[in-house]
Parts: structure tokens; sequence; C-alpha cells
């Protein structure tokens, strides 16, 4: 589509800009070839604006002839060409305007002086031409930047959905390992206990798989799938870990983005109870407060231990979903002072 | 053979302990559950050889063996392939990635009763060449002063200087001992923030206020705090890439 007749707006202000061209052609009429004012005038407009639609398909020469890429003097050359035959054909045309102008109203531009203002209409038609796929070629350049400008916005975020995918998808290895292990060690020693954590590992690792690669599911089933993680945990940390669920009314058909609760309920075990001697207790709590849906984790940590300098991987890749997803109708608050690690998820409720 | 086992997981230690009772010459003296019993274990018990876990509350494995003034031999027992290359570091004699075949088990166990020769370890080989690129910095510095432990977080520390046998580490104004050699730190620090600028000197890059040049090859750095450090030709190299 041609870039000016895309929208009326784009065409207004191209038709307004000949305006100029159009009374300076009317005011050289009237200086050189003595017409009246009003004479000129009324040929002049009308002739621009006729030419002020022909000079438009200069595009198709832009077009044609990209200015990267082209070799300069054909493009050169076929633009001069361009101009020499719209021109001449608007001289045909404004040869005809005058004729009618003459029938209509006789005497008001006199056709006899048509011959004499050949020689100043066709350096107008060649020039205007020129001037015109000036504009077009800076408009095709202003275009393609953006195009590319654009691009590359859309590769970036594509990228960043991919990513995102990727990293909740993810599963540490290290909880395979240790998990693995316990399974190895408790073959010989309990067996029914080696198959019960075999299938419960198996079931944690199907649900992750199946959930990661939806866009929403039901609170229930992520609370399921973080109570797998936690209890294949229990067998590795025996009494050190201390679970206790608190689940609030209405809450558990909420849809939430997957896996969104799995990374914080790993790192409240991974930094939190894993590193006390003696554990602790993990809290989760989900709360529904009208239309927003609040998802509580609490966890003891080591007062002493090293804060890590700025946000672990996991915090961050939650609080990036929350904002893609839901934008300032959610947040992400995390409190660690005095030994106790919090996390408070606010969402929006959207039931199923 | 006196043994002891250290892991916090119950049942990690349980398949040591399985896997040790085939061999009738060992024999478990104690099992820790966290870093500090092993310290005190390790010292007061002195074994001949220590399974010892990487990740545990309050002190990790190598901070064990950083407290203690004669080092054991050691077997490290860890998930994490992480660690590998500072493992060797401190002399272990092996490193089991759980979980652990009894094969591999046995194997470790006869590097450590000096049966198994000098032959090559291709184990450890391909573990040392896969993990070179994920070695895990250092977090924490810890210095024995007496019976005291100072714990320095590492990015607190501004400044490391060779001294003798010793690193002084300058941090936050206070400057503390430790037996170690520079180039042994160098190795285990963050280079995203650690660079070494001359033969004596590890500096912390966030703490550079200045660099400045007296001659063609005469440099220093200036840190926040004032102190001067000389710049070495290769250090200005790599602190050229680094900034």
């Amino acid at each position: 589509m041609h870039p000016i007749l895309k929208d009326r707006r784009t065409l207004a202000v191209y038709l307004l800009a000949w305006l100029a061209p159009g009374l300076m052609l009317a005011t050289l009429l009237a200086i050189t070839v003595k017409a009246s004012w009003s004479g000129a005038i009324c040929f002049s407009l009308p002739a621009m604006l006729v030419y002020a639609f022909m000079s438009l398909s200069a595009w198709y020469v832009c077009r044609a002839f990209p200015l990267p890429g082209t070799d300069i003097a054909k493009t050169l050359s076929s633009l001069f060409i361009a101009a020499l035959l719209s021109s001449a054909l608007w001289l045909l045309a404004c040869y005809g305007w005058a004729s009618a102008l003459e029938w209509m109203e006789p005497g008001l531009a006199p056709r006899e002086s048509y011959p004499d203002s050949l020689p100043l209409l066709a350096s107008f038609g060649i020039g205007l031409f020129l001037i015109a796929a000036a504009v077009h070629y800076l408009i095709e350049s202003l275009q393609s930047a953006r195009r590319t400008e654009r691009n590359a916005l859309e590769l970036q975020v594509l990228a960043r959905d991919a990513e995102l995918k990727a990293l909740r998808a993810q599963i540490d290895p290290h909880f395979l390992f240790n998990s693995l292990n316990s399974i190895s060690a408790l073959t010989s020693t309990d067996s029914a206990a080696a198959r019960t954590m075999t299938l419960m590992l198996a079931d944690f690792l199907r649900m992750s798989m199946n959930y990661g690669a939806l866009e929403m599911i039901r609170l229930e089933q992520e609370i399921a799938l973080v109570q797998h993680f936690l209890d294949i945990e229990k067998v590795r940390f025996g009494s050190r870990l201390v679970v206790r669920t608190e689940i609030g009314e209405g809450t558990l058909s909420a849809q939430v983005p997957p896996l969104l609760l799995q990374p914080l309920v790993e790192n409240a075990v991974n930094h939190g109870i894993a590193q006390l001697p003696d554990g602790g207790l993990l809290l989760l709590r989900t709360e529904r407060d009208g239309k927003s849906l609040r998802l509580i984790i609490r966890n003891p940590v080591d007062p002493r231990r090293i804060k890590p300098r700025g946000e672990g991987m996991g915090l961050q890749i939650v609080r990036q979903r929350l904002e893609r997803l839901y934008g300032v109708e959610s947040s992400m608050d995390v409190q660690d002072t005095g030994g106790e690690f919090v996390v408070v998820l606010t969402l929006p409720h959207h039931g199923s | 053979m006196r043994v002891i086992v250290v892991d916090d997981e119950d049942l990690a230690r349980g398949i040591v302990r399985e896997y040790l009772a085939f061999h009738q010459n060992v024999q478990i003296i104690a099992e820790c559950s966290n870093g500090f019993e092993a310290v005190k274990a390790i010292a007061e018990l002195k074994p001949d050889l220590v399974f010892l876990d990487i990740q545990m509350p309050k002190l990790n494995g190598f901070e064990v063996l950083d407290l203690l003034d004669v080092r054991p031999r050691v077997i490290f027992v860890t998930a994490y392939d992480s660690y590998a290359i500072r493992a060797f570091e401190v002399d272990a004699i092996d490193y089991l990635l759980k979980p652990f075949s009894r094969d591999r088990f046995d194997a470790a166990l006869l590097r450590a009763t000096g049966e198994a020769g000098n032959e090559p370890h291709d184990a450890v080989d391909n573990l040392l060449r896969n993990t070179r690129a994920r070695n895990t910095p250092l977090e924490r510095i810890l210095v024995r002063d007496g019976s005291r432990v100072h714990v320095i977080p590492t990015p607190m520390v501004d400044h490391i200087e060779a001294q003798d046998d010793y690193v002084s580490i300058h941090s936050g104004g206070k400057k503390y001992l430790k037996l170690e050699r520079l180039s042994e730190l160098e190795t285990s620090l963050d280079p995203k923030l650690f660079v070494r600028i001359h033969r004596s000197h590890i500096v912390n890059i966030e703490r550079l206020a200045r660099l400045e040049t007296y001659a063609k090859d005469s440099r220093i750095v200036v840190l926040n705090d004032g102190t001067k450090l000389p710049v070495s030709r290769s250090g200005y190299e790599k602190l050229k890439r680094l900034l």
C-alpha cells in the first residue's frame, strides 16, 4: 500500500504541502505571462492538485530502485526519465485545463498565453516530481528504520518468553541427584520406602512437565505439585522438615500460572531449612481477599547467613512472571528479618 | 582404618555406612550431621579418613577443613560437581558424586588405603574437565584467631596481600592473617569480582576508586578508602579487560 494513500491524515498533509508550489506557480504566471491573479490561481491550484496525485507514482520508482543496493547512476537516470514522462503528461493535462477554463470563463486565463508559460510549467513539473521522489525515499527509509526497530523488539520479547519458559521448566538437577541417592540408600534398608520414593519422584516429574506446558492451572494442582516435592524432601531431611499447609476458603479453584510456587518452596527448603541443623517449619498459606488471591510462604533461615547480593534467580523469575501476566494488579513482597523469610504473592483471583 | 562420616542427611550417611560394612578393616568411629560436629570430632578423634559432604548447615565441607589444624585425608561425597576443582586443591583423595555405585565407592576407598597405586584416575579427570567452567566461587573466607573464627563474606573483602606463607585479608578497615598461598586463594575467588593485580596483591574491583599512571609500566590503583596498591603490567591488562 502506498504510504501516503494509506490514511487520510497523511494524504491531507501531503496535499496541503502542494499548496505552496501551487501558489508559487500562480505568482510566477501572474508575473511572467501577465495573467490576472484570479486567472492564475484558478489555473494553478487545480493543476497542482492533479500533479500532486501524479507525483504519488514516484513511490513506485523508489520501490523499484531502493537507495542502498542500486547503482546510483541507474537510479538517477530512471528518476529523470520518470520525471520527464510525468511532467509531459501533466503539460497535456494543463493544456486541457486551460482550454476548459477558456470555455467556462472566457478571458479569465487566456489559452493563448499557454505556450509562453510552457518552459515554466515544464521546469515545475520536472522539479516537483524529483522533490516528490526525494520525499518518498525519506518516508521509505523512516519506515524501514521503524520496521527494523519493531522486529528487534519482537525478537527480544520472543527470546524473553522462551527464556522464561525454559527457566520455569527447569528442575534443579541437585534435587534429582540427592533424591536418587536417597532411593539408592533405601533400596537395601527399606525397599518399600524406596519404591514409594521412586513413585513420588516420577509423579512429581510428570506433573511438573505437564503443568509446565500449560498457560494456567488450578491452584489445587500447583499445591499438589508442591506437596509432592515436599514429600520427597521429607524423605531426605527427615524430622528437620516440617510442613504446614493452610488453605483459605475458595482458593483452590483459582487459576494460577503453573510452577509459580514451586521455585519459592524449593528456595525455602534449600536456602532455609537445609541450612539449619535442626531444620524448621515451612508454612504454605493461601488466602482469598475479595478479588485478590494471596499466596504466602514462610520459613526460618539462618540469621547469621550471608545474604546474597540482590534477589536470587528463583525470586526474580517469579517476579517477572507476575509482572508480565498481571502488571500492577500483582505484587511480590519479600521480608527477610530476624531469622524468618516470608514471600507474599498477591495476584488477581480468577476462578475457573 | 578409622573413618568419620559427615553428611547432614541420614540416608546419605546410611549408604556410606552400608558400603563400608563390606570392608572389615574399616571402622566408623563417628558420624556427624553438621560442620561444627565434624570439626570437633575430627580434631578429637584424628580419623584416618573422612567422608565429607559439602553442602551442610552452618559450615560447608571446605570450611570444616579450613578450621582444622591438621587436615585429615578426605573423600568428598556430594551431589554438586561444581566444587570438584576446589576439592582437589585441598588434596582430596577422591570426589564421589551422589548417587554412586559400590564399585565407584570401593575404588575411592582403595585410593585412600594407597592400594590403587598411581594409575590415572579417569573418572576424576573427566569430572575436572567438565566442571572447569562451572566452578563455584568462594562465598566467604574463614580465618581462625585463637579459639575464635572470623567469617568474612567475600564481597566484603577489600583487598588481599601476600605475606610470606600467609595472606593478609583486608576488610572494612580490619586485617586478618590466614595461612594460605595467594595463588591458591586466587583460584577460589570469583574472577568477576577479584583481580590479581600484582604478584602479591588481589583487589576487589568494586573497591576501586581510580587507576593512576606514573610511567609507562608504573601504575597504582587507589581504593575507596585511600589505600594505594601497585599494579603490574599483566595486572593492568587484566584490569583493562574487566573494566
